[in-house]
């Protein structure tokens, strides 16, 4: 057996049944030991950032390892981006490529280049591997780790000659055996779980004493598994909670105590919460810029509780009285023994939360007329009507994302998929693509923007090629939203190279990938071209043109305090103002 | 863990650098020392002088860095490198007021 045979039986071992890939010279011979292989399904994207990113979806979706195979040299850079999306979000991801051959290294051989170098900073292990006999060892190492502790991507560089060395299977099972022990975290259990303790109790303290308490929670909920202990908690303690964007969907959308996302494109409510709060319960969260805006004015009244898979997030941006580093599944569920026992009496600070909420939620702006232009907030909170509980949304990144995030009304987390740290545009269609694999029995609805949509749009042809039922819709206001919005606001309204208007007939784009396509401007046509597309069995492209001058509200400015939330001050169109809440 | 706090990054971030001397040991792997200067500069260091032994299976690291923000958020980001064994931080000394 060779190294590619290996990897093929690594995939087979760690139960891997889809991988996303592109192939090329150096990463050759993986790709002819994947012809007559059934064990796994290798999907072609038409981009090797579509195959990272769609490995990326894949995960997000499914809490399994996403993997994406690329060639050497052009194939390995154009994978970076993805896994960067992948690092700042924490989502496992194993990455292979082919590499020159080992005695070409260094010599700037033909699609060399030293990919190990340039991705330390975006991975959280990297591995080149220089004998074919620690190649079992180290995939071992590499998938447990990508996936253990806090999650995150783990890029295996393989050079052509060592994919075609023979394995000395006995070598390598030594190497397997010390691979296994390397990648468990190693820690004095006892000691720990009594220092645990004493910290779950000291939160527990806190918690009674406080009169303001606020439950902040993200995307580590998910990361830990720990969606049904995070609910139970949030439910039995009635605490007033706020999740960051990629929290969202954490509490689900039935806890009355929940007042939404805070942050820069955060609803009012937060905000205001976090900021009256005299503690902050922080679980699964990083306390991120974009979620904090400016930290001497993040929660200034509030002692902070962190509970996080990484130590390394405490005590970053904010000093914290409690740190817990531990299983969050463990810990929630401790907490939540003693709030049941002895509920927490913070009635007053409830309603006042709800008061807030009531006037602070996310307002959308609606037109009743049935001619009138379409907003993005109006659209989305149809489609949220329509599509429910049960589809996966994947969103680009700009203003329809934020849109998504205020007006779409999420049950669970992982129906989300946004990208939340690296904010990278054209995350969402390759996102659905891998999603959709994933999830082959559920509406995946890819929301786009027509900047964001240009940027992966090549993924069309992988849509048609394994004829994907996914639906996508564009919500085109003919230019650069996000950037447009933060020009007029922060820049003198002086446009920069934001105008879009030159875009392509989108409806003609799909339908030259086979993928048929509605066009819509009016809001009378919104609810039933939704429910066309839906209903559609195939893949779908919705083309949704809409207000080119609507903005994000509210918004903070960025670096600013969550205390100064601009709102809209244009003169009011004729609106209907309906309530988030 | 409970630890010891401070001060905040907002409170730390200010014009005094400080000299700190450190004490790493890691697997010896070809990009070990490549990923530990990085993960420096990136959290805001400087290093003064570096000093590196192998010992067979391991590299010894004795860094003297400067920087103004909290050494132990550097320790904990280098904690996480996968290869890093230990990280021991030594003597420290306010440098100078920009």
């Amino acid at each position: 057996m060779n190294g590619a045979q290996h990897i093929l039986q690594a995939f087979q071992q760690h139960s891997i049944t889809t991988v996303f890939g592109y192939p090329g010279g150096c990463i050759m011979p993986l790709y002819d030991a994947l012809v007559g292989d059934v064990s796994v399904e290798h999907v072609l994207c038409r981009h090797e950032q579509g195959c990272a990113l769609a490995a990326d979806g894949y995960a997000r979706a499914s809490g399994n390892l996403g993997v994406c195979i690329a060639t050497s040299g052009p194939g390995a850079t154009n994978l970076i981006t993805g896994v960067a999306n992948a690092f700042q979000d924490s989502v496992p991801l194993l990455v292979i490529t082919g590499q020159v051959p080992a005695e070409l290294i260094g010599t700037d051989a033909f699609q060399e280049t030293d990919i190990l170098g340039m991705t330390l900073g975006i991975v959280k292990h990297s591995y080149l591997v220089d004998d074919a006999d620690s190649l079992p060892g180290i995939l071992i190492e590499a998938i447990t780790l990508a996936q253990s502790g806090r999650p995150g991507p783990v890029w295996v560089d393989i050079p052509k000659d060592i994919l075609l060395a023979q394995v000395n299977l006995e070598a390598a099972e030594h190497q397997e055996r010390k691979s296994c022990a390397s990648a468990e975290p190693q820690t004095d259990s006892a000691t720990h779980n009594a220092a645990v303790d004493k910290d779950i109790s000291e939160t527990l303290r806190l918690l009674r004493k406080a009169h303001q308490p606020l439950l902040y929670s993200g995307g580590g909920i998910t990361l830990a598994g720990a969606e049904d202990g995070f609910r139970e908690f949030a439910e039995y303690s009635a605490l007033p909670g706020v999740v960051t964007l990629k929290g969202i969907g954490n509490p689900g959308r039935h806890n009355p105590n929940h007042l939404g996302m805070l942050g820069m494109h955060g609803c009012r409510a937060a905000n205001r919460a976090v900021d009256e709060c005299d503690l902050l319960l922080v679980i699964g969260a990083r306390l991120d810029d974009r979620a904090t805006g400016k930290p001497d004015t993040f929660a200034p009244n509030a002692k902070i509780i962190h509970i996080d898979a990484d130590s390394a997030e405490f005590n970053k941006i904010k000093a914290a009285a409690v740190t817990i580093n531990a299983n969050l599944n463990d810990v929630l569920r401790a907490l939540t023994r003693e709030v049941q026992a002895q509920p927490l009496k913070i009635e007053a600070w409830q309603r006042q939360c709800r008061a807030w909420l009531t006037t602070g939620g996310f307002q959308a702006a609606g037109n009743e007329e049935a001619l009138a232009p379409i907003t993005g907030p109006a659209f989305v909170r149809q489609l949220s009507r329509i599509a429910g509980d049960d589809a996966i949304i994947s969103c680009d990144v700009g203003q329809h994302q934020m849109w998504v995030a205020q007006h779409y009304q999420f049950n669970r987390p992982r129906q989300h998929l946004t990208s939340g740290g690296l904010g990278t545009m054209g995350f969402g269609l390759p996102a659905a693509i891998g999603a959709q694999f994933a999830k082959p029995g559920t509406a995946v609805i890819n929301v786009a923007g027509d900047g964001s949509f240009m940027m992966n749009a090549q993924e069309l042809a992988t849509i048609r090629r394994y004829r994907l039922p996914l639906k996508i819709i564009i919500l085109d206001n003919q230019c650069l939203g996000m950037v447009r919005q933060q020009q007029e606001l922060f820049y003198n309204n002086r446009e920069s190279h934001i105008n879009l208007d030159d875009n392509p007939d989108f409806v003609a784009m799909a339908r030259a990938f086979d993928i048929p396509a509605l066009r819509i401007n009016r809001t009378d046509q919104v609810r039933r071209s939704i429910e066309t597309v839906l209903a559609y069995k195939g893949p779908m492209l919705l083309h949704v043109t809409i207000d080119r001058e609507e903005n994000v509200w509210p918004t903070v400015k960025p670096g600013g305090s969550n205390r100064e939330m601009m709102e809209d001050t244009k003169p009011a169109k004729k609106k209907t103002e309906e309530n988030a809440a | 863990m409970n630890q010891a706090v401070t001060s905040s990054i907002t409170t730390s971030r200010t014009t005094v650098s400080s000299r700190h001397v450190l004490h790493c040991c890691m697997q010896s792997e070809p990009a070990g020392l490549e990923r530990l200067c990085r993960v420096v500069r990136v959290r805001g260091f400087r290093i003064a002088s570096m000093s590196v032994e192998s010992s067979g299976k391991h590299f010894n690291i004795a860094l003297t860095l400067e920087g103004s923000r909290p050494i132990s958020m550097l320790q904990s980001q280098l904690l996480k490198l996968h290869t890093v064994v230990e990280v021991v931080l030594g003597a420290q000394q306010a440098r100078s007021v920009a």
